[in-house]
């Protein structure tokens, strides 16, 4: 985007100066730092580092108001510095201008100058440094705070054997490891900052909350007397530089050189050390074999790469020559600051890699953003990042990998652990980015190269699979049906009892009892709505691990009134989008519903066909309710006949396990049940239940003889020879609940409806002040609105808020505004309680003359309005 | 050895929870920050930015030098269904000459370019601390790039030092004012607008599949997942409901006295919370319909989260926590969810909390508790020391203090990526406690 917005910085690149100073504080010993400006300054650099550095990070803040901004800042500053004294007994404080103090022109030195003046007694060295965020980014500032605590220092000048090695902002573990090769090397030194403990520290039992690694400031009084400053900075402006200072004031030489990153810089760097009398051990030169053979045995892998490297100048220039030696192609190099010399320090290197790989196209900017980063990456074709965790969102975006390394990376664990120091980090570095793009091509040939060169048919093994997931979770929930399974008796069902109504009359069946003690079908102690039932079915899941299936089995049939029924398995599969839904029925609205119980993913459906013959049906059914008109007889029959076989076909052809259900009618059907067994067979059922008639008082059938156990047991084995027979029916209620060998309905009735009100209890209207809108939490005094309840001691009802001004003003009575608790006691005068969390003598008072009880709480306001209306 | 120092004038803004009756809510807070003390507390920059940014398609343009754009880019977990737009941080990156000459033509020629190229129907200008100091009319910049694009450029004046997070909170809330009015006259529709919720980890879409689940129909979500064009429609509301008190009150109020839609405070952390805020909700509403599922699928959810809960209790006995937020609300909520859990509260402070907020913190807690406003590191270390506190629900900056210091630690933050409100908060919440407090690294330490 910002290619076209040249005012505009499209997601920045860089950070600011503040930040950088900070960093480089950090790395002298018992430093704290104190930004001059506003509050969000710190807190902003202190977030930033914080999940970088995963290390707690105090930076302090003048707190700059906006008193301190027109009239100066220095009560501010000055009380600042004796806080932070007190706070953390510093040895050294860095006191860091923010774009506020630098507009506004503070005279830091002459504030400074002035605590001391005030503060004879203050044994802290506080450095100063100019870093205005619009002067230059964390770069600059990191440098021109070093630069600061160089040039602020009391010299010993007597020559020493040492060597000074100044970095820029690397990381701890690169600080750690440079350390340690400096000691192997042999090399007396002095290193400037060292941040390798302060932002990266240990765990122990005692923690220090003062910065006490780091160089100390005794060292740095030595740097002055040293052999030579080895400044590992390419880009660092003279002006700023502490070596050049060294140079200008003591005439320290310098030697300038790139950072020991990858082959030729760390070869380098040991060179110029060597020359100062490093001897290089066996070990460091081992270091360096294994970079080259695994420099070696990754090329042709690297040759893949084109890169995207962004980051601080002096980070993109190494690694940009990191890249080059082992043949990766940087195509986008970036940095946000202001660097003319990057382009032309790194042109001809990577043309070079990419004359041999036929790539013209590359790019190298300076003081550029992200948005001018991600349309070149894309343009230039780059398969991987590398730099701080900022190019996330490109990574996000577009796709292209980003290896985190720089700063800040807090999108992942370990930022202050990255190495790519000397020969054995590179090697580390390496290894990341090799892997990366091996990852890539193993991730993702063979699907590359099947969708580029394979022309064949598509196979149609996907569908097939696909299908045989469905059968067998649907098969799945079979073996975990209590009804459908014999083997299933451990899991739990619960039918629920939404559907009242019925549409046919059969002779052996009437509704009207209810006995909580008696198991049969069609009996219920409630019928729930569909929200109820929903309610119902959560609770008893709760508590109930072993259910696996929810039914709806009337108490009338589960079609006749078909929205109750779907509204209910509707809410709970919602819920629970594993639960079995099974549902029974008469079958005579099937061919109306039945693609809809498909689509709500019922799986078992129960029919009960007692006869396929119009002549037998006419003795077990009294009539047929049908679209609105009632058939008898014959007709009535066939009717539902007709029905139920052709709903139980399409079921069955649509993959749904249908169980058929006949009563066995000694003289009616008990003869005709084999030829229903083979009809229903052939259709597609599962399964057959045959059942004995329970003889309800009040039915056509109550006198019918019974068929023995025997009898029953007789039919179910020959018509075991056609299908498969349930023998284990325990002929539930409509809303049983457990497993078919205990009920437990009774434990759970009522739980779904809303408990009726046994009898009307008062109500009372309770005024409650609450600032949050949850708890009283609010002076009686203070409230400028009120909370209106009514409750009756089981219920509460939130009525209304009421603006105390507003319903004052509405009223004739209260004219007088002034009087605050006047306009209260009128917005609350019709309540019989009000609610608060403190409330003072008079209005008190006041309240309970005019009879309104008043109770002081920080409770819950349902629970708080609750007990007191019960009270009342 | 620096040991538990306290600065002489932070001792007013820490108070111990005394045996028998409370102080009166006698701590100091509400106040400037203490210059040198290490606070926690951001600036009246991030409060607006923090407030507005989640507006989805606005173009979000930070009128200052670098820095501020910077650390503010894409930092929290605000989720979009719509535009991304918002994630991305635009700055005019005011450089020295810029600082000398003034910047308001640069802003001029960058809100000109925006306009060419992309024609948004919303931008925000924020202007910094130093723009006021030298002299660039944002407004006036604003108002004619209004007069010139026939768009909204809503200028949002929040120089960090002009007092903390709250006072950009305010202003935000002007700025959607001034979005908002030329619409208030809109005919009504049912339906609701949610205040202070920010879609952090996709809490604003659980509040939405809650309602909906209710009835309720949501007009606008301010600001969490917005676009101008629903912004635009929240004067057509019936009710409005604030989350975020702290932020969204003074808008709420605003919109009460001048659109004439009423609010109500709610809260959607914790179980009580959440199942009282939405049963309420469908009370206001006065729809017996909305009441009825409102009170089954508050009792469904309360008991499966409760029986949920159940489930950890074990794991926290004898646990003690504690607390430093940015807001009061924040704390209590928070407070009460840990009563909830049967983890003791010993240690609690935030970083803008109000008087009468501390009065009911002090209400909640045992005697004894340490109480702190605006507390800085070394308090944090002291008091969590002293009491033994086993875990800190806390911001990014508190994190690895508390980890050095051998204490689990709980992101309560506008960059987490899990949600925290709602019943799912609440098993997040649970979930999240539990494996950091009863981690086998303590065991190690």
């Amino acid at each position: 985007m910002s290619k076209n917005l040249v005012n505009l910085n499209v997601n920045p690149c860089k950070m600011c100066m503040p930040m950088g100073a900070v960093n480089a504080f950090y790395g002298v010993k018992k430093c704290m730092t104190i930004l001059h400006g506003s509050q969000g300054c710190s807190t902003y650099i202190r977030r930033h580092m914080a999940t970088h550095y995963n290390e707690p990070v105090d930076i302090a803040s003048s707190s700059l108001t906006e008193h301190g901004t027109v009239f100066g800042g220095a009560e501010n500053l000055k009380k600042g510095l004796k806080n932070l004294i007190e706070l953390y007994q510093p040895e050294v404080i860095g006191v860091a201008t923010t774009c506020l103090a630098e507009t506004i022109g503070e005279d830091v030195k002459a504030i400074i100058k002035d605590f001391y003046a005030e503060n004879p007694d203050a044994d802290v060295k506080i450095i100063y440094v100019e870093s205005a965020g619009y002067s230059g980014t964390q770069y600059e500032g990191f440098f021109k705070a070093l630069y600061a605590i160089v040039s602020n220092m009391e010299m010993d000048t007597t020559p020493n054997n040492k060597v000074n090695i100044i970095t820029g902002m690397i990381t701890p573990a690169d600080t750690r490891y440079l350390k340690q090769l400096l000691d192997q090397l042999g090399v007396d030194y002095i290193l400037l900052p060292d941040l390798s403990d302060n932002l990266d520290g240990v765990h122990v039992e005692k923690y220090d909350r003062l910065p006490s690694g780091g160089t100390d400031l005794s060292d740095i009084a030595k740097m002055a007397g040293a052999r030579v400053t080895i400044e590992l900075s390419e880009f660092t402006e003279e002006s700023v530089s502490p070596a050049e200072y060294l140079k200008e004031t003591y005439g320290v030489p310098v030697v300038r050189l790139n950072p020991p990153i990858g082959l030729r810089d760390t070869d380098k760097f040991l060179t110029v050390l060597e020359s100062y009398g490093a001897i290089i051990p066996e070990e460091i030169k081992k270091e360096r074999g294994r970079y080259l053979d695994a420099m070696v045995d990754s090329h042709k892998y690297n040759a893949s790469g084109r890169a995207t490297i962004f980051g601080e100048p002096d980070f993109v220039h190494s690694m940009t020559r990191l890249c080059c030696e082992n043949g990766i192609m940087p195509v986008v190099v970036a940095t946000g600051s202001k660097c003319a010399s990057l382009k032309s320090k790194l042109t001809d290197e990577i043309a070079k890699v990419g004359k041999t790989l036929f790539i013209t196209k590359f790019d190298i900017l300076d003081f550029t953003d992200f948005d001018m980063i991600e349309s070149l990456t894309k343009e230039n074709n780059a398969n991987m990042m590398l730099g701080s965790s900022d190019g996330r969102r490109i990574e996000e975006r577009i796709g292209v990998p980003l290896i985190r390394f720089g700063f800040p990376v807090h999108d992942r664990i370990g930022g202050q652990r990255l190495r790519c120091f000397g020969y054995s980090g590179s090697l580390l570095l390496l290894d990341q980015i090799t892997n990366l793009l091996l990852a890539k091509v193993e991730s993702s040939y063979r699907e590359e190269l099947f969708d580029k060169y394979y022309r064949e048919e598509k196979q149609e093994k996907d569908t097939v699979a696909e299908k045989t997931k469905v059968m067998k979770s649907i098969e799945e929930k079979t073996k975990t049906h209590p009804c459908y399974n014999c083997g299933a008796g451990k899991y739990g069902r619960m039918h629920l009892p939404v559907a009242p109504k019925c549409n046919i009359s059969c002779n052996y069946c009437v509704r009207k009892y209810d006995c909580p003690n008696e198991s049969r079908p069609g009996v219920t102690t409630e019928v729930l709505t569909p929200e109820e039932a929903f309610k119902k079915y959560a609770v008893v899941k709760e508590k109930m691990d072993n259910l696996t299936v929810v039914g709806i089995a009337g108490p009338g049939d589960s079609l006749a009134d078909f929205k109750n029924t779907e509204k209910t398995l509707q809410l709970i599969r919602e819920y629970d989008p594993n639960v079995t839904f099974c549902l029974s029925t008469n079958g005579l609205m099937l061919p109306v519903y039945a693609s809809d119980l498909v689509k709500l993913g019922v799986s078992h459906v129960t029919i009960t066909i007692n006869a396929i013959d119009p002549k037998i049906g006419a003795q077990i059914y009294k009539y047929v309710d049908y679209m609105g008109t009632r058939y008898t007889g014959e007709a009535g029959a066939s009717i539902l006949m007709a029905n139920q076989l052709a709903g139980l076909k399409y079921l069955t052809e649509n993959g749904i396990i249908c169980k058929i259900n006949m009563v066995m009618l000694k003289g009616v059907n008990d003869h005709h049940i084999v030829e229903v067994v083979k009809k229903v067979k052939e259709l597609g059922a599962e399964i057959t239940n045959i059942m004995q008639l329970i003889p309800v008082e009040g039915s056509v059938f109550e006198n019918m003889p019974l068929v023995s156990n025997k009898e029953l047991m007789n039919l179910r084995k020959e018509c075991g020879v056609h299908m498969k027979q349930m023998y284990h029916c325990k002929q539930c209620r409509a809303d049983a609940i457990g497993t078919l060998d205990k009920d437990q309905s009774i434990q759970f009735r009522g739980c779904g409806s809303d408990a009726k009100a046994e009898q009307k209890k008062p109500v009372s209207k309770v005024a409650v002040a609450t600032k949050s809108g949850v708890i009283v939490d609010q002076h009686f005094g203070h409230a400028e609105e009120f909370y209106i309840y009514e409750s009756d001691g089981k219920e509460v009802k939130f009525i209304e808020t009421r603006n105390v001004d507003k319903y004052c003003s509405g009223i004739e009575e209260c004219g007088e505004k002034e009087n605050k608790i006047e306009n209260i006691l009128t917005t609350v005068s019709d309540c019989q309680i009000v609610m608060a969390l403190r409330i003072g003598t008079s209005p008190s008072t006041k309240l309970a003359q005019k009879g309104i009880k008043v109770i002081t709480t920080y409770d819950l306001i349902e629970n708080a309005v609750k007990t007191a209306a019960r009270s009342v | 050895m620096k040991s538990a120092k306290i600065l002489e004038e932070r001792k007013g803004s820490i108070l111990m929870k005394d045996d028998g009756c409370c102080s009166g809510g006698g701590i100091h807070c509400d106040t400037e920050s203490v210059s040198g003390a290490v606070s926690q507390r951001a600036c009246v920059y991030c409060g607006a930015r923090v407030v507005l940014n989640p507006i989805t398609d606005a173009f979000h343009i930070v009128h200052g030098p670098i820095g501020c754009a910077s650390y503010t880019w894409d930092i929290r977990g605000s989720l979009s269904s719509g535009s991304e737009l918002y994630r991305n941080s635009f700055s005019t990156d005011l450089q020295e000459k810029d600082i000398v000459f003034g910047g308001a033509e640069k802003l001029t020629r960058a809100i000109d370019e925006v306009m060419e190229t992309y024609a948004p129907k919303l931008i925000f200008v924020y202007a910094t601390c130093i723009v006021g100091v030298i002299g660039d009319d944002v407004e006036a910049v604003c108002r004619a790039a209004e007069a010139k694009y026939h768009n909204r450029v809503i200028p949002v004046k929040a120089p960090g030092f002009a007092g903390h997070k709250a006072v950009g909170y305010r202003l935000a809330c002007n700025a959607l004012m001034e979005l908002i009015t030329p619409h208030k006259d809109i005919a009504k529709t049912k339906g609701i607008n949610i205040l202070g919720d920010f879609n952090l980890a996709g809490e604003m879409w659980i509040l939405k599949n809650y309602l909906k689940q209710l009835g309720i129909p949501v007009v606008s979500t301010i600001t969490g997942d917005s676009s101008y064009e629903t912004l635009i429609k929240a004067p057509s509301a019936q009710l409005n409901i604030v989350q975020c008190a702290g932020s969204m009150m003074y808008l709420a109020k605003r919109m009460e006295e001048e659109m004439g839609i009423p609010f109500m405070k709610v809260s959607f952390f914790g179980i009580d919370d959440t199942t009282s805020s939405l049963v309420r909700v469908a009370q206001a509403l006065n729809d017996e319909e909305c009441i009825k599922k409102a009170k089954i699928f508050t009792d469904v959810n309360s008991m499966r989260m409760r029986s949920f809960l159940e489930k950890y209790k074990p794991n926290f006995e004898n646990k003690k926590a504690a607390i430093y937020v940015g807001g009061g609300f924040k704390a209590i909520s928070l407070i009460r969810q840990f009563n909830e859990m049967g983890i003791e509260t010993v240690v609690v402070g935030t970083q803008t909390g109000k008087k009468d907020e501390y009065e009911v913190i002090e209400s909640l807690v045992n005697p004894n508790t340490v109480i702190l406003d605006d507390a800085n590191p070394a308090e944090l270390e002291t008091f969590m020391k002293e009491k033994g506190a086993d875990i800190l629900v806390g911001g990014v900056k508190e994190r690895p203090l508390a980890y050095k210091l051998g204490i689990a630690f709980c992101d309560h933050n506008h960059e987490r990526k899990h949600a925290l409100a709602g019943y799912e908060g609440v098993e997040n919440f649970t979930r999240e406690i539990n494996l950091t407090m009863n981690s086998p690294v303590w065991s190690l330490i």
